[in-house]
Protein backbone atom coordinates (compact mmCIF):
# COMPACT_ATOMS: atom_id res chain seq x y z
CA UNK A 1 0.00 0.00 0.00
CA UNK A 2 1.27 3.43 -0.91
CA UNK A 3 1.30 5.68 2.12
CA UNK A 4 1.66 9.40 2.28
CA UNK A 5 3.38 11.38 5.00
CA UNK A 6 4.93 8.37 6.74
CA UNK A 7 8.62 7.77 7.36
CA UNK A 8 10.22 4.55 6.05
CA UNK A 9 10.14 1.47 8.31
CA UNK A 10 13.81 1.83 9.35
CA UNK A 11 13.06 5.24 10.89
CA UNK A 12 11.26 3.40 13.71
CA UNK A 13 14.65 2.09 14.92
CA UNK A 14 16.26 5.50 14.46
CA UNK A 15 13.47 6.94 16.61
CA UNK A 16 14.15 4.43 19.39
CA UNK A 17 17.89 5.22 19.25
CA UNK A 18 17.28 8.99 19.44
CA UNK A 19 14.91 8.52 22.36
CA UNK A 20 17.39 6.29 24.20
CA UNK A 21 20.29 8.69 23.56
CA UNK A 22 18.48 11.54 25.35
CA UNK A 23 18.07 9.51 28.55
CA UNK A 24 21.76 9.32 29.66
CA UNK A 25 22.24 13.01 28.80
CA UNK A 26 19.34 13.87 31.10
CA UNK A 27 20.30 11.45 33.89
CA UNK A 28 24.04 12.35 33.88
CA UNK A 29 23.54 16.10 33.30
CA UNK A 30 25.64 16.96 36.37
CA UNK A 31 28.55 14.78 35.26
CA UNK A 32 28.32 16.24 31.73
CA UNK A 33 28.45 19.79 33.11
CA UNK A 34 24.89 20.82 32.24
CA UNK A 35 24.13 22.57 35.54
CA UNK A 36 23.92 26.13 36.84
CA UNK A 37 23.01 27.79 33.56
CA UNK A 38 23.59 31.53 33.54
CA UNK A 39 20.35 33.45 32.85
CA UNK A 40 22.29 35.92 30.66
CA UNK A 41 23.80 33.17 28.48
CA UNK A 42 21.09 32.76 25.84
CA UNK A 43 22.97 32.12 22.58
CA UNK A 44 22.64 29.11 20.30
CA UNK A 45 25.86 27.64 21.73
CA UNK A 46 24.94 28.34 25.36
CA UNK A 47 24.94 25.41 27.79
CA UNK A 48 21.21 25.61 28.39
CA UNK A 49 20.39 25.54 24.66
CA UNK A 50 22.76 22.64 23.95
CA UNK A 51 21.19 20.76 26.86
CA UNK A 52 17.71 21.54 25.45
CA UNK A 53 18.72 20.23 22.01
CA UNK A 54 20.33 17.08 23.45
CA UNK A 55 17.33 16.23 25.63
CA UNK A 56 13.97 17.68 24.59
CA UNK A 57 14.61 17.89 20.84
CA UNK A 58 16.25 14.45 20.65
CA UNK A 59 13.35 12.95 22.59
CA UNK A 60 10.76 14.69 20.41
CA UNK A 61 12.50 13.72 17.15
CA UNK A 62 12.71 10.13 18.39
CA UNK A 63 9.03 10.03 19.33
CA UNK A 64 7.91 11.59 16.02
CA UNK A 65 10.02 9.13 13.99
CA UNK A 66 8.81 6.15 16.03
CA UNK A 67 5.16 7.25 15.92
CA UNK A 68 4.96 8.03 12.22
CA UNK A 69 7.05 5.31 10.61
CA UNK A 70 5.53 2.69 8.34
CA UNK A 71 4.87 -0.79 9.64
CA UNK A 72 6.67 -3.76 8.06
CA UNK A 73 3.51 -4.65 6.12
CA UNK A 74 1.50 -1.49 5.65
CA UNK A 75 -2.17 -1.85 4.68
CA UNK A 76 -5.50 -0.06 4.91
CA UNK A 77 -6.50 -1.60 8.24
CA UNK A 78 -3.28 -0.43 9.87
CA UNK A 79 -3.88 3.04 8.38
CA UNK A 80 -7.33 3.04 9.98
CA UNK A 81 -5.98 1.90 13.36
CA UNK A 82 -3.40 4.68 13.13
CA UNK A 83 -6.05 7.30 12.42
CA UNK A 84 -8.30 6.05 15.24
CA UNK A 85 -5.39 6.10 17.70
CA UNK A 86 -4.38 9.60 16.62
CA UNK A 87 -7.91 10.88 17.07
CA UNK A 88 -8.21 9.36 20.55
CA UNK A 89 -4.75 10.60 21.55
CA UNK A 90 -5.66 14.18 20.60
CA UNK A 91 -9.00 13.96 22.42
CA UNK A 92 -7.46 12.51 25.58
CA UNK A 93 -4.51 14.86 25.70
CA UNK A 94 -6.72 17.93 25.28
CA UNK A 95 -9.14 16.67 27.95
CA UNK A 96 -6.16 16.24 30.31
CA UNK A 97 -4.72 19.64 29.37
CA UNK A 98 -8.02 21.51 29.75
CA UNK A 99 -8.70 19.70 33.05
CA UNK A 100 -5.25 20.57 34.40
CA UNK A 101 -5.43 24.20 33.25
CA UNK A 102 -8.84 24.61 34.86
CA UNK A 103 -7.37 23.74 38.27
CA UNK A 104 -4.08 25.60 37.90
CA UNK A 105 -3.58 29.25 38.70
CA UNK A 106 0.19 29.66 39.16
CA UNK A 107 1.86 31.08 36.03
CA UNK A 108 4.85 28.72 36.26
CA UNK A 109 2.60 25.67 36.55
CA UNK A 110 0.69 26.71 33.43
CA UNK A 111 3.99 27.02 31.54
CA UNK A 112 5.00 23.52 32.71
CA UNK A 113 1.63 22.09 31.67
CA UNK A 114 1.87 23.56 28.19
CA UNK A 115 5.47 22.29 27.94
CA UNK A 116 4.28 18.82 28.99
CA UNK A 117 1.67 18.97 26.25
CA UNK A 118 4.47 18.94 23.67
CA UNK A 119 5.09 15.21 24.19
CA UNK A 120 1.91 13.89 25.87
CA UNK A 121 -0.20 13.59 22.65
CA UNK A 122 2.65 11.75 20.92
CA UNK A 123 3.15 9.37 23.86
CA UNK A 124 -0.59 8.69 24.08
CA UNK A 125 -0.74 8.06 20.32
CA UNK A 126 2.16 5.61 20.46
CA UNK A 127 0.65 3.73 23.43
CA UNK A 128 -2.83 3.55 21.86
CA UNK A 129 -1.57 2.52 18.42
CA UNK A 130 0.80 -0.15 19.75
CA UNK A 131 -1.99 -1.47 22.01
CA UNK A 132 -4.43 -1.71 19.08
CA UNK A 133 -1.78 -3.44 16.95
CA UNK A 134 -1.00 -5.88 19.76
CA UNK A 135 -4.71 -6.63 20.31
CA UNK A 136 -5.21 -7.12 16.58
CA UNK A 137 -2.39 -9.63 16.26
CA UNK A 138 -3.46 -11.45 19.46
CA UNK A 139 -7.03 -11.89 18.17
CA UNK A 140 -5.82 -13.24 14.87
CA UNK A 141 -3.46 -15.65 16.63
CA UNK A 142 -6.38 -16.90 18.75
CA UNK A 143 -8.52 -17.30 15.62
CA UNK A 144 -5.76 -19.17 13.82
CA UNK A 145 -5.57 -21.79 16.61
CA UNK B 1 -21.54 -7.32 5.78
CA UNK B 2 -20.67 -11.01 5.83
CA UNK B 3 -18.26 -12.79 3.53
CA UNK B 4 -17.37 -16.22 2.24
CA UNK B 5 -13.59 -15.82 2.29
CA UNK B 6 -13.05 -18.78 4.63
CA UNK B 7 -15.06 -21.09 2.35
CA UNK B 8 -13.42 -19.75 -0.80
CA UNK B 9 -10.00 -20.24 0.75
CA UNK B 10 -10.88 -23.83 1.58
CA UNK B 11 -12.00 -24.41 -2.04
CA UNK B 12 -8.81 -22.91 -3.38
CA UNK B 13 -6.73 -24.51 -0.61
CA UNK B 14 -4.81 -21.40 0.36
CA UNK B 15 -3.94 -20.09 3.81
CA UNK B 16 -4.67 -16.63 5.22
CA UNK B 17 -1.00 -15.76 4.81
CA UNK B 18 -1.01 -16.79 1.14
CA UNK B 19 -4.16 -14.77 0.43
CA UNK B 20 -2.67 -11.81 2.29
CA UNK B 21 0.43 -11.98 0.12
CA UNK B 22 -1.63 -12.21 -3.08
CA UNK B 23 -3.61 -9.06 -2.27
CA UNK B 24 -0.75 -7.19 -0.54
CA UNK B 25 -2.01 -6.87 3.04
CA UNK B 26 -1.04 -8.40 6.38
CA UNK B 27 -2.36 -11.78 7.53
CA UNK B 28 -4.04 -10.02 10.47
CA UNK B 29 -6.11 -7.94 8.05
CA UNK B 30 -7.37 -11.04 6.22
CA UNK B 31 -8.18 -12.58 9.59
CA UNK B 32 -10.17 -9.55 10.78
CA UNK B 33 -12.09 -9.44 7.46
CA UNK B 34 -12.90 -13.16 7.70
CA UNK B 35 -14.19 -12.76 11.24
CA UNK B 36 -16.25 -9.68 10.28
CA UNK B 37 -14.27 -7.34 12.54
CA UNK B 38 -13.13 -5.16 9.64
CA UNK B 39 -14.92 -4.07 6.46
CA UNK B 40 -12.42 -3.81 3.60
CA UNK B 41 -12.28 -0.97 1.09
CA UNK B 42 -13.76 -1.47 -2.38
CA UNK B 43 -10.28 -1.90 -3.85
CA UNK B 44 -9.33 -4.63 -1.38
CA UNK B 45 -12.70 -6.37 -1.79
CA UNK B 46 -12.21 -6.40 -5.58
CA UNK B 47 -8.68 -7.75 -5.21
CA UNK B 48 -9.88 -10.56 -2.93
CA UNK B 49 -12.74 -11.44 -5.31
CA UNK B 50 -10.29 -11.51 -8.22
CA UNK B 51 -8.10 -14.07 -6.40
CA UNK B 52 -11.15 -16.35 -6.07
CA UNK B 53 -12.21 -15.59 -9.67
CA UNK B 54 -15.71 -14.66 -8.52
CA UNK B 55 -17.80 -11.48 -8.65
CA UNK B 56 -17.38 -9.34 -5.54
CA UNK B 57 -21.07 -9.80 -4.58
CA UNK B 58 -20.51 -13.54 -4.22
CA UNK B 59 -17.64 -13.06 -1.78
CA UNK B 60 -19.07 -10.10 0.15
CA UNK B 61 -22.77 -10.15 0.96
CA UNK B 62 -24.75 -7.25 2.40
CA UNK B 63 -26.80 -8.02 5.50
CA UNK B 64 -30.01 -6.49 6.86
CA UNK B 65 -29.14 -3.20 8.49
CA UNK B 66 -26.10 -2.50 6.31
Amino acid sequence: MKTRFLFPYWCKYLGVILFLVHLPVYVFRKELGFTDFSPTDTGLLSGSHIFFVLTTLLMLSGLVLFAFSEEKVEDEQIAQLRMDSLQWAVYLSYIVLIGCLAFTTAHQDIKDLVRMHVWVPLMLFIILFRWKMFRNSRYSKEDAV
Amino acid sequence: MKNTIRIERAFKDITQAQLAELVGVSRQTINTIESNRYVPSTILALKIARVFEKPVEEVFILEEGD
